[in-house]
């Protein structure tokens, strides 16, 4: 056992120096490797983050009256107290026009914004915290509410998230038909690059099978380098997407900001990277292992 | 150590290489195939490493029934014996010493037992000097030694040697004879073919001699 062991060992050494030995070779098919894993996961961590994101927005939905500009102090008492009676009303702040206006000054830099203006556009408005979350009763007090008098709009924020939310799910389908096609792509590359090395070393391979060589002697050099260059694949497709999510992240920061929102693109955590690295080994040693047995299947029938 | 009963071997196409042979070759025996090219030599020498299969009759190479084994077995078989092939089948991408240890990596031997094992079959060729030398530049020769090296480095009980003294000139081919004998006289079976039989005589053995694939006189 500890023979075999040793065996095994050697072979993936052996199959490692030769890797590193041909770096350009070996580089190319690593490039051409962890492009097409470094795709799904980018796509894949996008997508996530959107998702992590958009749940946060939606776990609190909120709807928003804003007031008609001719709304009175008692238009604005009259909807105050319908809403404080409301069962399905949980809460509610008001959000005076003047206050919106200071707000809007202090959030975006913008003093002396209304200095051009005859008056205060913003109107007034009322932020409501329903009871139900659910999408029905929420429509529903929507609504009602844009019946109240003197509402001008009932807007509900977190619709728009809802259409975002059909865009994660859209996402999500997305990386999975590109992660499989792209799973596909990685296990024909390899038996390529397999297939190569193999016709590269025929007469080898013929003489190892004449002296006794078994087919998994033949086949376990192939199956280590196919196990190295996966793992290698998939590490630098990782550094790959790590690279992108540092270089987006500022950017996105300084996007979301202007919306007073916090996104960010997130890495891949150490589970999900151990099962890419996982899966990269896997459909790569299944390339190698269909190129080795399609070899050794022709050998022996001559 | 070798028995064939009955043994016929037909190619597709029809044509039989050979026809009904039963014989035996005891252990530590040295014995000579003989017969023009096309005879069959080298049809029986591949029954006997496995390298092709009967097609009726049985093939018993020490104790294992070679038309029984499955195809996955047939290895285990081939790593204890020793083949010197026709057209030597050496590896010019590596230098000597590798492809002396091509059998024992194979095998799975120990990397420093193999190395000792490489060199003393390569003294015993007398191609120690040349370990690193490219089998490109041996001469015919020194490449029949490198194979007849590789053939024995794992020590098989059986050695099998097909033509091995073809194309070389006589008192080459003769150094060749004493080689085999060598390891005869070390308790090998050994079983040589040629189709120059003036070579095996000087050496008083049994000698088979095949025609059209059945033994003659």
């Amino acid at each position: 056992m500890k023979h075999y062991l040793f065996l095994h060992w050697q072979s993936a050494r052996i199959a490692l120096v030769k890797i590193l030995r041909q770096p350009v070779g070996s580089l190319l098919s690593l490039a051409m490797l962890s492009v097409a894993m470094a795709l799904p996961l980018s796509l894949y961590l996008t997508v996530m983050s959107v998702q992590d994101w958009v749940g946060k927005l939606t776990a609190t939905p909120q709807i928003t009256l804003f007031m008609e500009q001719s709304a009175e102090e008692a238009d604005i008492a009259a909807v105050g107290s319908a809403l404080k009676h409301h069962p399905r009303v949980k809460g509610y702040t008001f959000v005076s026009k003047k206050q919106a206006l200071t707000d809007l000054e202090k959030r975006n830099g913008l003093n002396g914004l209304t200095e051009g203006l005859d008056a205060n556009p913003l109107p007034d408005a009322f932020v409501v915290t329903p009871t139900s979350l659910e999408p029905k009763q929420l429509e529903l007090l929507q609504k009602e509410l844009s019946g109240l008098p003197m509402v001008e709009e009932a807007q509900f924020d977190a619709s728009w998230a809802k259409r975002l939310y059909g865009m994660v799910d859209l996402g999500k389908h997305l990386t999975l038909f590109l992660a499989l096609a792209l799973g596909v792509a990685l296990v024909l590359i390899t038996h390529n690059t397999i297939r190569m090395q193999i016709l590269a070393r025929r007469d080898e391979i013929e003489v190892s099978k004449l002296i006794g060589a078994t087919d998994s002697f033949i086949r376990r050099p192939f199956l280590y380098h196919a196990l190295w260059q996966g793992l290698l694949a998939g590490l630098v497709a990782w550094g790959l997407t790590s690279w992108l999510v540092a270089v987006a992240n500022p950017a996105i920061a300084e996007f979301a900001q202007l919306y007073n929102e916090q996104v960010e693109l997130r890495g891949l955590a150490p589970l999900e990277l151990a099962l890419v690295l996982a899966g990269a080994v896997l459909l790569a040693m299944l390339g190698a292992r269909l190129a080795a047995d399609h070899h050794l299947r022709r050998v022996s029938a001559s | 150590m070798i028995q064939f009963d009955q043994v016929t071997k037909r190619y597709p196409g029809g044509i039989d290489a050979l026809k009904n042979l039963s014989f035996g070759i005891e252990t530590g025996e040295m014995v000579f195939l003989a017969g023009h090219s096309g005879a069959g030599k080298s049809t029986l020498l591949k029954l006997i490493s496995g390298l092709e299969r009967a097609t009726t009759g049985n093939v018993m190479v020490s104790g294992h029934n070679l038309s029984k084994l499955r195809r996955s077995q047939l290895p285990f078989v081939r790593q204890h014996i020793g083949v010197v092939f026709q057209d030597h089948k050496i590896l010019f991408d590596r230098n000597v010493f590798d492809n002396v240890m091509l059998p024992l990596d194979i095998i799975g031997f120990d990397r420093r037992e193999a190395a000792r094992r490489v060199r003393a079959a390569l003294d015993k060729v007398g191609l120690l000097g040349k370990e690193k030398v490219m089998p490109i530049r041996l001469s015919g020769g020194e490449q029949q030694r490198l194979c007849i090296a590789r053939a024995v480095v794992h020590r098989p009980a059986v050695l099998i040697a097909d033509e091995p003294s073809a194309n070389l000139d006589r008192a080459y081919a003769l150094d060749i004879m004493e080689l085999f004998k060598s390891f005869h006289q070390v308790g090998v079976t050994v079983l040589i073919s040629a189709h120059d039989e003036t070579l095996m005589e000087d050496y008083g053995r049994r000698i088979l001699r095949l025609k059209e694939g059945q033994f003659t006189a």
